[in-house]
C-alpha cells in the first residue's frame, strides 16, 4: 500500500502541528467560540441554556437599544471621541517622527526617544491616578503653577467637567501612546534612501522642502496601513481610558458605546441586550474597515489585505 | 542666509523636544515626590521638584498592608507564568507557521488572523470565560492571554530570517526536527523572546480589568485592580480632606504629621510603576525592533 504524497508530507511535519496544537485549540476556544456565540444577541440568553439552548428573542434587543433615549448619544460620543483620537492622535506620532529624524545629536535623540515611549508602558489606571494628582484643584502641581504665575485666578476643575472633558481624554491619549506610535515612522524614515535626500540638496532643497518631498513620502505607505487599522475602531473610544474617566458630571458627551456594552452587560446582567450593542459595534468596524481598505486601494494603492 | 536658518529650526526643534522630554518624565517625578514628602504637608500644595517634609512613611504603611502584599503576589505570579507559557506557545507556533514546506500554513494563519478582523465582542467573549469556568479563578489572569496573533507574526517573521543552510547542516550532522529546535533556533531568538516577553509580561502586569470584572475573590485581586479600587474610592475622600487642609492651613501643618490616602495612594503607585521603570530600558533595543519587525506584512 503506497500513502498519498500529501499524506507522506503531512506525517513528515508531524512535530509541527503537535507545535501548533495549543495554538489551534487556544483560537477555537477563545476567538471562534464566541463567534459562535454571537447569537445570544438575538436570543433571550439564560446561562442554563448556553450559547444555542436559551429562546429566540428576534431583534427584540436591537429595538430595545435603538429605542432607548440615550441610543443616539451614546453613538454620537463614541463616534466624535474617537474620531478627534484618530485625527490628532495618527498626526502627533508622524509629527515626532519627523522632527526627532531632524536631530543630529544622536544621544540627545535617543534620550527624548526613551522618555517618549515611557508612559505607554503604564496602565491606564495609572495614567488617570497621575492626572487626578496633578490636575486637582486641591494642591496640584498644575493649578498651583498657573496660579502662581497669575495666568488664572480661581483654581480649574480640570476633571469631572464637560468643559474640559474632551481635552483630558485627548491629551491623556497622545501623552500615553505618542512616542510608541511614532516608532514604526522612525523605521520608515530610517528606511529611506540617503541617495534622494542628497539629491534634493544639490537640486536646492531646504530642509524644509527636504521633508516635504524625501521624507513625507516616504512614510506615506505605512501611514495609510495604519490609518486603516485605525478607522477599524472608530465604534470604540478606549473603554479603559473611558472607564476610568469618565462621571456623572461627564455623561452626557462622555458615555460611550464600549462602556455601555460592559456596564450593562456586566454590572446590570443584561447579557443578550450587550451582545446585541456589540454586536451593532462590530458589524460597523467591519464595514468601515474594508470600505476604508478599498479606498485606499483605489487611490494609494496601498491596502491591508 | 541657508546656514542660519537651519541652526534657528535646530534650537527651536531642539527645545520643543525638551519640553517634550519633561512633560513625558515630570508626572512620574511628581508622584515619586509626593509620596516621598509627608502626607498632610503635601495637601497644602506647592510641591514640585523636592520633597519638603521628607518621610518614608507613607511606604512604611503600604508595605504594612497584607492586602498589598497579597496583590503584589498575585501580580507577580501571573506575570511571571504567563509570561513564560505565552512565550513558550506562541514560539511554537511560530516556528511550525515559518516551515514554509508544512502543507496547511496559509490555511493555519488565516485561521489565527481572522478574529482580528471581526471579533465577537465583549459579551459572547466573557460568557465563554463563564462557561470554561475561568470566571473568578486564578486562571483567568493566564489562559485568555495565552497567544496572540501579532506576537506570532513578529516571532514567525524573526524566524524566517534565519538561514535554512544553519537547520540543514544540524540534519546533517543527525539532528531530528526537535533537537533543530531546541538547539539551533532557540539560541539564535534572544532578541525577538526578549521583545515579546516585555510585550506579554508589561500586559500581565498592567491589567486591572480582568481583576476588576472578571474576579469577586478579594485574595485574586491583582494590583492594579487595588489601584483602580482606590482611584474610585479614595477620590471623594481625599479631595475633601484636602479642602479641609487648605482651609486649616498651616496650624495643621504644625501639630498633625502623617499619612493620607493620597499620600498611600501615591507611594502604591511608585511601586506599581517601578519594576516596568527598571526593566524597560535594558529591553528597548529589542522592542523597537520588535515593533519594526512586526510591521514587516505577514
Amino acid at each position: 500500500m503506497t500513502a498519498h504524497p500529501l499524506v507522506k508530507r503531512i506525517w513528515r511535519h508531524k512535530l509541527f502541528y503537535l507545535f501548533m496544537l495549543p495554538g489551534i485549540v487556544w483560537f477555537f476556544l477563545f476567538s471562534y467560540v464566541p463567534l459562535f456565540g454571537i447569537q445570544v444577541a438575538f436570543r433571550d440568553f439564560r446561562f442554563s441554556g448556553g450559547f444555542s439552548g436559551s429562546p429566540w428573542a428576534g431583534l427584540k434587543y436591537f429595538h430595545q437599544f435603538f429605542g432607548y433615549y440615550q441610543a443616539w448619544e451614546l453613538i454620537r460620543n463614541t463616534i466624535l471621541i474617537s474620531a478627534m483620537k484618530l485625527s490628532v492622535g495618527f498626526t502627533m506620532p508622524i509629527v515626532l517622527a519627523i522632527l526627532l529624524n531632524e536631530v543630529r545629536n544622536l544621544r540627545f535623540k535617543k534620550v527624548v526617544q526613551t522618555l517618549s515611549y515611557l508612559p505607554y508602558f503604564v496602565s491606564w489606571v495609572v495614567v488617570v491616578t497621575l492626572m487626578q494628582r496633578l490636575l486637582t484643584p486641591y494642591g496640584g502641581p498644575v493649578n498651583d503653577f498657573l496660579r502662581g504665575t497669575g495666568l488664572i485666578q480661581e483654581p480649574i476643575t480640570f476633571l469631572n467637567n464637560t468643559t474640559w472633558f474632551y481635552q483630558v481624554i485627548l491629551g491623556s491619549d497622545v501623552w500615553k501612546n505618542i512616542g510608541w506610535n511614532s516608532i514604526i515612522y522612525m523605521a520608515a524614515i530610517a528606511g529611506i534612501d540617503q541617495q534622494l535626500y542628497e539629491a534634493a540638496r544639490i537640486d536646492g532643497a531646504g530642509r524644509f522642502r527636504q521633508m516635504w518631498h524625501v521624507t513625507l513620502p516616504g512614510i506615506r505607505n505605512i501611514a495609510v496601513i495604519l490609518f486603516i487599522l485605525a478607522t477599524g475602531s472608530l465604534m470604540s473610544a478606549g473603554y479603559e481610558q473611558l472607564l476610568l474617566l469618565n462621571g456623572p458630571a461627564t455623561a452626557a458627551i462622555g458615555s460611550v458605546l464600549d462602556v455601555h456594552v460592559i456596564n450593562s452587560g456586566i454590572s446590570e446582567g443584561r447579557l443578550s441586550y450587550a451582545a446585541a450593542v456589540g454586536l451593532f459595534q462590530s458589524v460597523i468596524a467591519l464595514v468601515l474597515i474594508v470600505t476604508v481598505n478599498r479606498v485606499a486601494r483605489k487611490i494609494s494603492d496601498v491596502s491591508l489585505f | 542666509m541657508g546656514k542660519r536658518k537651519l541652526s534657528l529650526f535646530s534650537l527651536l526643534n531642539g527645545a520643543f523636544l525638551i519640553l517634550f522630554s519633561m512633560s513625558m518624565l515630570y508626572p512620574f517625578l511628581y508622584i515619586l515626590i509626593y509620596s516621598l514628602n509627608d502626607g498632610k504637608d503635601s495637601m497644602l500644595g506647592a510641591l514640585y521638584f523636592y520633597p519638603r517634609q521628607f518621610t518614608l512613611d507613607n511606604y512604611a504603611q503600604v508595605f504594612h498592608n497584607p492586602k498589598i502584599w497579597q496583590a503584589y503576589r498575585i501580580t507577580i505570579m501571573r506575570t511571571l507564568l504567563g509570561t513564560i507559557l505565552h512565550v513558550s506557545l506562541c514560539t511554537l507556533m511560530a516556528y511550525a507557521l515559518s516551515k514554509k514546506t508544512l502543507p496547511g500554513r496559509t490555511f493555519f494563519t488565516f485561521y489565527i488572523f481572522l478574529p482580528t478582523i471581526f471579533s465577537a465582542g465583549f459579551i459572547p467573549y466573557f460568557i465563554t470565560l463563564q462557561k470554561l469556568h475561568l470566571v473568578n479563578t486564578f486562571w483567568v489572569y493566564i489562559i485568555p492571554m495565552l497567544f496572540s496573533f501579532f506576537h506570532i507574526v513578529i516571532i514567525r517573521t524573526f524566524l524566517q530570517g534565519i538561514p535554512e543552510e544553519l537547520e540543514e547542516s544540524a540534519r546533517i550532522d543527525g539532528y531530528g526536527d526537535f533537537q533543530i529546535f531546541l538547539r539551533v533556533i532557540l539560541p539564535l531568538s534572544g532578541p525577538v523572546l526578549a521583545t515579546i516577553s516585555l510585550f506579554n509580561g508589561v500586559a500581565h502586569w498592567n491589567d486591572w480589568f480582568t481583576g476588576t470584572y472578571f474576579v469577586s475573590d478579594k485574595s485574586l485581586i491583582p494590583v492594579q485592580t487595588l489601584l483602580q479600587q482606590m482611584l474610585t474610592e479614595a477620590e471623594a475622600l481625599s479631595s475633601s480632606m484636602q479642602r479641609a487642609a487648605q482651609q486649616g492651613g498651616q496650624t495643621m501643618n504644625n501639630n498633625v504629621a502623617g499619612a493620607t490616602p493620597e499620600s498611600l495612594r501615591m507611594a502604591l503607585l511608585v511601586i506599581t510603576v517601578f519594576p516596568i521603570l527598571c526593566i524597560y530600558p535594558f529591553l528597548q533595543r529589542y522592542f523597537v525592533k520588535g515593533v519594526m519587525m512586526g510591521s514587516v506584512k505577514g
